[in-house]
């Protein structure tokens, strides 16, 4: 299982300069990845473009291993004319029903199933949204800032669930947030500004499977790595 | 909000006739160029149980070419709203008929199809086909990413479900332009009516001016206004039971 960006090479429609020029990625095996880097730096184009939902650039994405791959992102809405839960159990694969009951708790929108969307608070929307794509099939979900406007414990709740329930499955997570990511992501790319070489550099997280807090001199050893190389 | 439509058009209807009637005072025009109030009011009776069956005429073929202009403007809008060659072509060419005043071919019309009932169907129809087909088209074109999303991503788009989120998500826009439609299908046959048809209120309305009978138009008009009046609050309330039905309260 291995995404692998070869020399990937990327402008938007109009403009004057490459956002990507020739870059270099690569995510191996399953676990719970991160891309990490400053907002405006193009997150969520490579994102957009690992996923396939983006076209238009030159260069290889090779997804070896990886025959499905979902994006999500935060924004996205659930349709309003059924209700949250009528939405769940129509767009769930039979396969996949088993998987609803413990996801519902977890994410803590047991008591939501009978409200519609409009009705949700904007972490509960996140969350309801992000149930809907881990009840599908899937060999990667990349979530653009799927849990922001979520607390930090739910979140992270969500994170050790997520890596317990889908030990086979990759997942690359986009945040902000420099403590989580390294805490609990194994392979970190963070995407660095326009005009450093190399636009995106790897580096390894804690990749913590439980909620006990791992020492703090390796947390931040690793959080600084990662705030270096941004 | 039958009521409230009512009220409001009997208030600008009356407000309308007090200034015809000041101009008429004050510039001290005959009965013959403006009636008086009596005279309308003595015209009105006589003629009103007449008139109201002619409205109702009118109003029926206005509904069902308004139905019929709907139907049209939704099937050709969701094909329309394809981003292939067929999609852009329909949008050319709607945009550029148009532009064109339907009613200087209602005459060939009539003169095709005589001046029964079709004829007035049709133009009615045409006349309010091409302005709702636009804002169809529009509003049929318009992605609305962060639902439709989801099911691109899945697998499951499907072009009902494209045209399903599309409506559900712009229905209160498709109501006023479908209430705003409406009118121009009242309009439309009623101007087809005036041109040449053999039914309708269009028809007193061309009599009463050839004899010069503005009161009759007056009492005309007013009863028109008020049947227009009721279609179109219906159809305000139908699109906001079908919004309630739709739609949960926002939290």
């Amino acid at each position: 299982m291995r995404l692998v960006c070869d020399g990937l090479t990327y402008r938007y429609p109009g403009a004057d300069h490459d956002l990507f020029s020739r870059l270099q990625a690569d995510i191996e095996g399953p676990g719970f990845h991160a891309l990490f880097g400053p907002s405006g730096v193009g997150k969520t184009t490579l994102a957009r473009l690992m996923a396939g939902t983006l076209t238009g650039n030159a260069g290889g994405i090779s997804a070896i291993g990886l025959e499905r791959i979902l994006y999500t992102y935060n924004m996205e809405r659930l349709p309003g004319w059924c209700s949250v839960g009528k939405h769940l159990d129509d767009v769930t694969p039979s396969a996949r029903v088993g998987d609803m009951s413990p996801l519902l708790d977890t994410f803590g929108i047991r008591e939501c199933l009978k409200a519609h969307f409009s009705q949700l608070s904007l972490g509960q929307r996140n969350r309801a949204n992000l149930v809907r794509y881990l009840l599908q099939e899937f060999d990667m979900l990349i979530m653009d800032e799927s849990l922001a406007n979520v607390d930090e414990r739910t979140r992270q709740e969500i994170i050790l669930k997520l890596k317990q329930m889908f030990p086979s499955k990759s997942f690359l997570y986009i945040s902000h947030n420099v403590v989580e990511v390294a805490r609990f992501c194994r392979q970190i790319l963070v995407l660095r500004g326009p005009g450093k070489s190399p636009r995106l550099v790897k580096t390894r997280g804690l990749d913590c499977r439980n909620s006990a807090r791992p020492e703090t001199g390796r947390l931040n050893r690793t959080m600084l790595e990662i705030m270096n190389v941004s | 909000m039958f009521l409230r439509r009512l009220y409001q058009f009997t208030l600008v209807y009356g407000l309308a006739l007090l200034l015809l009637l000041a101009i008429k005072f004050f510039f001290g025009l005959s009965d013959y160029v403006i009636p008086g109030p009596q005279e309308i009011w003595h015209t009105a009776r006589q003629v009103s149980g007449r008139y109201a069956l002619d409205v109702l005429n009118t109003l029926q073929v206005a509904i069902l070419g308004h139905a019929l202009s709907i139907a049209m403007a939704f099937a050709v809008g969701i094909v329309g709203r394809l981003t292939s060659w067929m999609g852009s072509m329909i949008k050319t060419a709607a945009f550029n008929i148009q532009a064109y005043p339907i009613v200087a071919v209602a005459p060939i019309i009539f003169i095709l199809m005589g001046d029964g009932f079709s004829s007035r169907l049709l133009i009615a129809a045409m006349i309010c086909y091409f302005p709702l087909l636009l804002s169809i088209l529009g509003i049929l074109s318009e992605p609305v990413e962060d639902i439709e999303h989801f099911f691109r991503m899945t697998g499951r788009i499907t072009w009902r479900l494209e045209v399903r989120i599309r409506a559900f998500e712009n229905l209160h826009k498709l109501t006023t332009v479908i209430v705003g439609s409406a009118t121009l299908a009242v309009v439309g046959t009623i101007v087809a009516e005036f041109i040449a048809a053999s039914a309708g209120i269009g028809v007193s309305i061309r009599r009463a001016l050839y004899q010069s009978d503005l009161s009759k138009i007056l009492v005309a008009l007013f009863l028109i206004g008020i049947c227009t009046s009721l279609y179109l609050a219906c159809l305000e309330w139908g699109g906001r039971r079908l919004m309630r039905r739709w739609q949960a309260p926002v939290a």
